[in-house]
C-alpha cells in the first residue's frame, strides 16, 4: 500500500513534469525564421546601389568587397572541427587566426572545439538537444536536421550576403545549389563552392619503379583503364621482385583512407575513386548509392547493377593478383604510409595537402635522390569520368537559436560576418595564408610563405625536419590553412599554393577526364526523409559488408551474387528506389 | 438507461464504502508511519542526496523513452513532436538488420555463457585444490587482474595480438600456415568475443564459487573422510552439492541476462567493422548506428526500449525461478 | 563478524590441509601436478598479452613490422615513450584521468555508503520502498539520447560533472555495501549512541572506520571504473584539454589519431606510429596493475560477504 502510494505519487509527478515539458516545447521549432519586410527593403536599397559607388552605409548595408567590422564588440558561438593532426591551441585564440579575426571584425568567436573524428556525431547530438552553437561549419550532410526546425533555411537570407551571392552569379552556381534545395524550396547549408569540381584525391606512384619495369606512365595515363593499371603493376611487381625489393608474396599497394576509421568502414577513398569510374557510388560516396539515370529519368541502386559487378571484380583482381593488400580495408593509415616510405609499395592514394608529406617520408625512408614520384590521373573504368562531380562541398549551417537570441537585425549582422569569414577574398587570404609580411609574402603576384614558416597543409614541408626550433608550421602554431573555413574557391585561389607538379597534375586531369552529370535534387517531405533514412542506414551497412567481402575475395561474387541481391532486397532496396522514383514523378 | 445509472450509483456507493475502509486503514497506517518517521527522521536524511541522484539521473532519463512512441525531430521538443504509436516498433520488427542484431546478441551471449559458466566453476574447484597458499594467492592475483583493465586496452590488445604481424599470425606462419586476418573475418568474431571474455572474466567469475566453497562446513568433509571417500569423491559428494544453490542462482540469473547487450556494447563497438557485421552487430551497436550515427532517434529508442523491456521480463522470470528453485534471488 | 568469519575460513583451510596430508593418494599427487601445470598455463595466458605489449612498446619499428617481438623487446628504444611523455598532450590527459578518478571515487564511495547504510537497517520501514526503487534502475533505464539531453539541459556538458555523474552511484556496489553493513555488530553503534554521538557521528566515526575492507573494495571498483571510462568522455566532453587518457587511447586505437606530427615524416614518426598504441596502453594500465594487488585481499572479502545474496 505505502509502496504503491509513494511510487504512484512519484510517477504521477514525473509524468506531469514530462508532459508539461512536452507542451512547453511543442510550439517552438515549427516556425521558420524568414527576413521581415523592412529588413529586405533596407537591403535592396543598398544592393541596388551595388556596383555604383556607395557612400559608407549603416551596418545592415554592407556590400560586396567591403570589410566587415562590427561597431560594438560581439560574440558568436561556433563549433570547430578540431583535427588531431593539428590540434587547436590557446595560441590560436590569443595571437593566431581567431585573434586576427577578432582584430579585423570586432567579433569574438565562442568556440566549441570537437575532435574531428566525432564531429558529426556530436553536432547531431547537440542540435538534437537544442544546444547547438550559432555557426556550425564543416557540415557534410544537413538533411537530417532540415525538418526539425533547429536550423535556419539559410537560402532565405543569402540576399544579405554579397560575397556569397556574387560567387553564385559569377560562376553560375544556381544549378549546383538546386541539388541541395529541399522540397520547401530552401537550402539549409551555406556550401563551400568551387569554380570547377576539384578532384582532390588521386594516386602518387613511384615513377622510378614504373620506369624500371618499362612502363611509361606519362604516355599511358590518358586512356589507361584499371585493367591496364593492373597489368602495369604486375610488371612493376616483377621488377621489384627481381631487384630484391620485395618478395613474391608481398603486396605492392597498401592504401590509406580505407581502413576502419578514415574509411568509415566503407572502403573509403579507393573504392570511391574506382567506383565512379564504373558508375557506382561506393566507398566514401556509398550514401549516394541511389543514383540518377538521366536517360531513363529514374533513380536506381548503383550497387546492384552489372556495372557494380564489373567494378567489384576489377577491384578484387588487384587483391587476388597479389597487388593490393587486403588489409588496406582494416588497417590504420600509418601502416600504409610507412610501407610507402620504406619503398615497399609502389602506389598509394594521395591528396593535394599530403603530397609534400609523402615525399618527405620517402626522403627519409628511401633516401632523397633514390626515387622519383609522379602524380597519376585516376584511371578509367567503363566511363571517362573523374570521381568528383560536385562543385559544392561541406558547408555552414546556422542555428535557429541565433535568430531567436539575437533578433533579426543582429542576426543579419551575424550573417554578414559569416559571409565575410567564409566567402570574402580578404578572409580567404587571412585564413589560408595568415598575415602578409609576417607569414607570407607576395612575390611576382604569387603568394609564398615567409622565412621561418612552413605549412604541411599547404604543401610546404619543413625544410629541416630534424631541427625543431628553426622553422614553425603556421598551421600548428596559429591555425591558418585549417580545414574549417575555405569556402568560395576560385580556381586561382584554390591552386595558389600548388607546387609545379600539382599544377601540372591539375591541368592533366581536367584535360583527360570528364565530369559526371549531377544527380537532380530530391524534393522529399519530412516523413519521406525519415523513411529514406530508416531504410538507407541498414541498406548501406549491408552493401558495405558485401562490397568489402567481394573486393577482398572473402566472398566470390559470381557464386554469391544472388544472395547479395536478396540481402539488398531484404534491406528494403526496392521500396527505397520506388520511394525515390515516386518523389521524382511528383 | 435508468438501471444503468442506478447500478452506477450503487457502484459508486460501494466504492465509497471501500474507500472509507481504505481511508481508515490508511489513517492508521499513516499514524504509525508518522511516528516511525519522527523517531527515525535523522537517519532518513541519509537518503536525500542519493535518492535525489537516482531520481534525476536514473528515473528522469527513463521518461525520455517516450520518444519511442512519438516522432522525434531534431531540435524540436525533447519528448518528440507528435504521437506515432507503435509505428517504429512495427518498422524495426520488419527490419532484417534488427533481426540479425537480435540474433547475434543471443548467439554471442549464449556462446559466452556456455563456455564461461563451466570454465569458471571448474577453475574455482581446481583453484581450491591448490595447497600451497602463496601460489594460490599468486594465481588468484593474476587471474583477477584482467577484470580491472579498461575495455579500451583489452580491445587494443586483441587488435595487436591478432594483427597480421602480431604474435599469433607469426606463429601460424612459422608452422607453415597462412596468416589469418582475424579482425576482418565474420566467422572469427564469436571466437574472439568469447575467448577475450574468458581471458578477462575467468578469475573474477570464480570468486563467488570460492566464497561458497569456503563457506562449506568442514565437518562435512571430515564425515566423508570417515566414510572412506577419496578426495575426488569428496568434491563430487560434498563440495558440489554444497555450492549447488550458488551455481543454480548464478546460472538462472545469467540466463535472465541473455537478451541484454549492455555489457557487450563497449567490446563489440571497439572491435567490429562492416565486414564482420554479419556476426558482430548486436542490438546496442545497432541502436547506436541508427540513433547517434544516422539520427533516427525515435526508431533507435524504440529498439532500445524493446530490448530493455524484454530483458526486464526475462530477468523477472529468472529471478522468480531462482527463488523457487534455489531459494536465492536478487530482490 | 567479518573478522570472525575470515578466521574461520583460515582455520578450516588449515584443517583440510592437515587432513589431506594424511590421506594423499598417488592419484591425488598426479592430479596436483596436473593442476599446477594447468594453473601455470592459465597464468601464462593471462599475463602474455601484457608482456607482449610491454615488449612491443620498447621495440624498434622494424622488429614490430616483421613480427619478431614476442616477450622480449627487439631493438630496444625509448623513442615513443619519450615522445608520448614530452610532446603532445598525453600528460595532460593523464592528469585529467587522475583528477576525475580521485574526485569521482571520493563522492561515489561517500554517497554509496550513505545510501547503503540506512538500507542495511532492517527496522527502517521505508526501505521496502527504497530497495526496489534503486534495484529497478539496474534493469531498466533511459537510453543514450535521453541521458544526453538531460546532461545538456542541466548545463553540465563539457564539464567534469558530466564525466562523473552518470556513474556516480553503482547500484550493484550499493547492494554489496548494504550486505556488509548489515553484517556489522550493532553493539558498537549502540555504544556510540549512548556516548552521545548523532546518527552522522556514528556513521562517520564508527561505521566507516570499521568497514575498511568494503571501503577499500569500493575505492578500487569505482577507481577502476573511472580510470577505464571513455564513453562518457566520448558523449559529453568536447575540449581536448578535458579528455581523460582512456578517450585519447580510444582515438589512437581506432586509428583516428596519433601523437606524431604529420608535418615531419621522419624515422621518429615511423617508430612512433608503430608502437604508440602499446606505449599508451602500458602507461594507462600501469597504475591499476600496481594498486590492485594491495586491495585484493579486501575485495575478495567484500565480494564473498555480499556477492551471492546481492
Amino acid at each position: 500500500m505505502k509502496k504503491k502510494l509513494l511510487s504512484t505519487a512519484l510517477a504521477v509527478s514525473m509524468v506531469a513534469a514530462s508532459l508539461s515539458a512536452c507542451t512547453n516545447g511543442g510550439g517552438s521549432g515549427q516556425e521558420e525564421p524568414a527576413p521581415s519586410q523592412t529588413a529586405v527593403e533596407n537591403n535592396t536599397e543598398t544592393t541596388t546601389e551595388e556596383g555604383t559607388e556607395v557612400e559608407p552605409v549603416e551596418e545592415l548595408g554592407y556590400t560586396y568587397g567591403e570589410h566587415f567590422h562590427s561597431d560594438d564588440p560581439v560574440t558568436y558561438s561556433m563549433s570547430f572541427s578540431d583535427a588531431s593532426w593539428y590540434p587547436m591551441t590557446d595560441q590560436w585564440v590569443t595571437e593566431g587566426v581567431f585573434a586576427q579575426i577578432k582584430e579585423r571584425t570586432n567579433v569574438t568567436l565562442d568556440l566549441t572545439s570537437i575532435d574531428s573524428n566525432d564531429y558529426n556525431d556530436k553536432i547531431a547530438l547537440s542540435i538534437n538537444a537544442g544546444d547547438a552553437p550559432y555557426i556550425i561549419p564543416k557540415t557534410y550532410d544537413e538533411s537530417r536536421y532540415v525538418d526539425g526546425g533547429a536550423i535556419v533555411p539559410v537560402s532565405k537570407w543569402t540576399q544579405f550576403m554579397p560575397n556569397f551571392t556574387k560567387f553564385v552569379e559569377d560562376y553560375d552556381m544556381q544549378s549546383d545549389l538546386d541539388t541541395i534545395t529541399r522540397k520547401d524550396g530552401n537550402f539549409y547549408r551555406l556550401p563551400g563552392m568551387h569554380e570547377s569540381p576539384n578532384q582532390d584525391y588521386f594516386f602518387i606512384i613511384r615513377k622510378d619503379l614504373f620506369d624500371g619495369a618499362g612502363v611509361d606512365i606519362a604516355s599511358l595515363e590518358k586512356d589507361m583503364t584499371y585493367d591496364d593499371l593492373y597489368d602495369a603493376l604486375v610488371k612493376v611487381k616483377g621488377y621489384m621482385v627481381s631487384e630484391g625489393m620485395c618478395k613474391e608474396s608481398d603486396y605492392i599497394w597498401s592504401d590509406l583512407w580505407c581502413g576502419q576509421e578514415s574509411g568509415q568502414g566503407s572502403g573509403g577513398n579507393l573504392l570511391k575513386i574506382m567506383g565512379f569510374s564504373y558508375n557506382v557510388a561506393s566507398g566514401w560516396a556509398v550514401a549516394d548509392c541511389i543514383q540518377y539515370d538521366h536517360d531513363k529519368d529514374e533513380w536506381y541502386l548503383s550497387s546492384t547493377t552489372d556495372d557494380y559487378k564489373e567494378f567489384v571484380k576489377t577491384a578484387n583482381k588487384f587483391v587476388s593478383g597479389g597487388i593490393l593488400d587486403p588489409e588496406t580495408f582494416t588497417q590504420d593509415d600509418s601502416v600504409a604510409t610507412n610501407k610507402f616510405y620504406r619503398g615497399e609499395t609502389a602506389i598509394m592514394s594521395v591528396n593535394r595537402g599530403q603530397v609534400a608529406t609523402f615525399t618527405a617520408g620517402l626522403d627519409e625512408g628511401v633516401g632523397a635522390g633514390n626515387y622519383e614520384t609522379y602524380l597519376m590521373v585516376t584511371p578509367k573504368g567503363i566511363n571517362n569520368y573523374m570521381a568528383e562531380n560536385s562543385r559544392l562541398e561541406n558547408g555552414v549551417m546556422i542555428s535557429k537559436k541565433a535568430y531567436d537570441e539575437l533578433g533579426e537585425e543582429d542576426f543579419i549582422k551575424m550573417l554578414r560576418f559569416v559571409d565575410w569569414l567564409f566567402y570574402s577574398d580578404e578572409a580567404y587570404d587571412l585564413i589560408k595564408w595568415g598575415i602578409e609580411g609576417e607569414t607570407y609574402n607576395v612575390v611576382d603576384g604569387q603568394k609564398v610563405l615567409a622565412d621561418g614558416w612552413y605549412c604541411s597543409g599547404l604543401g610546404y614541408a619543413d625544410p629541416t625536419p630534424d631541427d625543431e626550433t628553426d622553422n614553425k608550421d603556421m598551421r600548428l602554431e596559429y591555425g591558418y590553412a585549417g580545414g574549417n573555413f575555405w569556402y568560395a574557391h576560385r580556381v586561382d585561389q584554390r591552386d595558389d599554393n600548388l607546387t609545379p607538379a600539382l599544377q601540372d597534375f591539375s591541368k592533366r586531369i581536367s584535360q583527360y577526364r570528364d565530369i559526371r552529370p549531377l544527380n537532380p535534387a530530391l524534393a522529399s517531405t519530412a516523413d519521406e526523409n525519415e523513411q529514406i533514412n530508416l531504410w538507407k542506414t541498414p541498406l548501406v551497412d549491408n552493401i558495405n559488408t558485401w562490397t568489402l567481402n567481394f573486393v577482398t575475395g572473402k566472398k566470390d561474387i559470381d557464386k554469391e551474387w544472388d544472395n547479395y541481391i536478396k540481402s539488398c532486397d531484404d534491406a528494403n532496396a526496392k521500396k527505397l528506389i520506388d520511394l525515390y522514383n515516386e518523389i521524382n514523378k511528383r | 438507461m435508468s438501471s444503468e445509472e442506478a447500478s452506477a450509483k450503487t457502484n459508486v456507493s460501494n466504492e465509497n464504502e471501500i474507500e472509507k475502509k481504505n481511508d481508515k486503514a490508511f489513517s492508521i497506517w499513516m499514524k504509525g508511519m508518522l511516528k516511525h518517521l519522527s523517531k527515525n527522521w535523522i537517519i532518513y536524511t541519509f537518503f536525500i542526496i542519493p535518492v535525489a541522484y537516482y531520481i534525476v539521473f536514473r528515473y528522469v532519463p527513463m521518461f525520455g523513452n517516450i520518444i519511442a512512441f512519438r516522432k522525434y525531430s531534431a531540435g524540436g521538443n525533447i519528448f518528440g513532436s507528435q504521437w506515432s504509436g507503435f509505428k517504429y516498433f512495427k518498422q524495426f520488427l520488419g527490419d532484417p538488420a534488427f533481426r540479425r542484431a537480435f540474433c547475434n546478441t543471443l548467439i554471442l551471449n549464449f556462446a559466452y555463457l556456455a563456455v564461461r559458466f563451466p570454465l569458471t566453476l571448474v577453475f574455482a574447484l581446481f583453484l581450491n585444490e591448490i595447497k600451497w597458499l602463496p601460489w594460490k594467492k599468486f594465481v588468484q592475483t593474476v587471474s583477477y587482474l584482467p577484470h580491472f583493465i579498461s575495455m579500451v586496452i583489452v580491445a587494443g590488445m586483441i587488435k595487436e595480438l591478432l594483427s597480421t604481424s602480431g604474435p599469433i599470425n607469426t606463429f601460424l606462419v612459422s608452422i607453415g600456415q597462412q596468416a589469418i586476418e582475424f579482425i576482418a573475418l565474420p566467422e572469427w568474431f564469436p571466437t574472439i568475443f568469447v575467448a577475450s571474455g574468458i581471458w578477462q572474466g575467468l578469475g573474477w567469475g570464480s570468486i563467488l564459487y570460492l566464497a561458497a566453497i569456503a563457506g562449506i562446513n568442514p565437518e562435512l568433509y571430515e564425515a566423508a573422510k570417515v566414510d572412506g571417500a577419496t578426495h575426488f569423491q569428496q568434491v563430487i559428494h560434498v563440495t558440489i552439492p554444497c555450492i549447488l544453490p550458488t551455481i543454480t542462482t548464478l546460472l538462472i540469473l545469467d540466463i535472465g541476462g541473455m537478451v541484454g547487450s549492455g555489457g557487450a556494447f563497449e567490446k563489440v563497438f571497439l572491435l567490429y567493422n562492416p565486414m564482420t557485421y554479419e556476426t558482430s552487430d548486436i542490438v546496442s551497436t545497432y541502436v547506436y548506428r541508427m540513433g547517434v550515427y544516422s539520427g533516427n532517434y525515435s526508431y533507435a529508442t524504440a529498439v532500445g526500449l524493446f530490448e530493455g523491456l524484454l530483458n526486464l521480463i526475462l530477468l523477472t522470470v529468472a529471478n522468480f525461478t531462482s527463488k523457487k528453485v534455489a531459494g536465492e534471488s536478487l530482490w | 563478524m567479518s573478522e570472525e568469519k575470515i578466521k574461520l575460513d583460515l582455520g578450516k583451510e588449515k584443517k583440510i590441509k592437515q587432513g589431506v596430508k594424511v590421506k594423499e593418494s598417488w592419484q591425488f599427487r598426479v592430479f596436483q601436478v596436473f593442476n599446477a601445470i594447468l594453473m601455470i598455463f592459465i597464468c601464462a595466458t593471462t599475463l602474455y598479452p601484457f608482456l607482449y605489449l610491454v615488449a612491443q612498446s620498447f621495440s624498434s619499428e622494424a622488429a614490430i613490422i616483421k613480427g619478431q617481438v614476442s616477450i622480449i623487446p627487439v631493438g630496444f628504444n625509448f623513442t615513443t615513450y619519450k615522445s608520448v611523455l614530452t610532446k603532445g598532450d598525453f600528460l595532460g590527459y593523464y592528469k585529467n584521468t587522475i583528477l576525475y578518478a580521485v574526485i569521482g571515487t571520493f563522492f561515489s564511495v561517500l554517497f554509496s555508503a550513505m545510501l547503503a547504510y540506512p538500507l542495511s537497517k532492517p527496522n527502517l520501514r521505508l526501505n521496502k520502498f527504497f530497495v526496489p526503487f534503486i534495484i529497478f534502475t539496474m534493469y531498466f533505464g533511459g537510453g543514450m539520447i535521453p541521458n544526453y539531453i538531460l546532461m545538456t539541459s542541466l548545463g553540465l556538458r563539457n564539464t567534469v560533472f558530466s564525466f562523473i555523474l552518470p556513474g556516480l552511484i553503482g547500484t550493484y556496489y550499493v547492494l554489496l555495501m548494504k550486505s556488509f553493513f548489515a553484517g556489522l555488530p550493532h553493539e558498537l553503534e549502540e555504544a556510540g549512541e549512548i556516548d552521545g554521538l548523532s546518527k552522522y557521528g556514528v556513521f562517520f566515526r564508527i561505521v566507516l572506520p570499521i568497514s575498511k575492507p568494503i571501503m577499500a573494495t569500493m575505492v578500487l571498483f569505482y577507481m577502476a571504473g573511472y580510470w577505464s571510462n571513455w564513453f562518457n568522455a566520448f558523449l559529453y566532453l568536447e575540449d581536448r584539454s578535458k579528455w581523460p587518457v582512456a578517450y585519447h587511447l580510444r582515438q589512437i586505437i581506432i586509428g583516428a589519431s596519433t601523437s606524431a606530427d604529420p608535418g615531419a615524416a621522419s624515422q621518429e614518426t615511423m617508430q612512433i606510429a608503430a608502437n604508440i598504441k602499446s606505449c599508451s596502453m602500458v602507461l594507462m594500465a600501469v597504475p591499476i596493475i600496481c594498486v590492485y594487488p594491495f586491495i585484493q585481499k579486501y575485495f575478495v572479502q567484500g565480494m564473498m560477504l555480499g556477492g551471492v545474496k546481492g
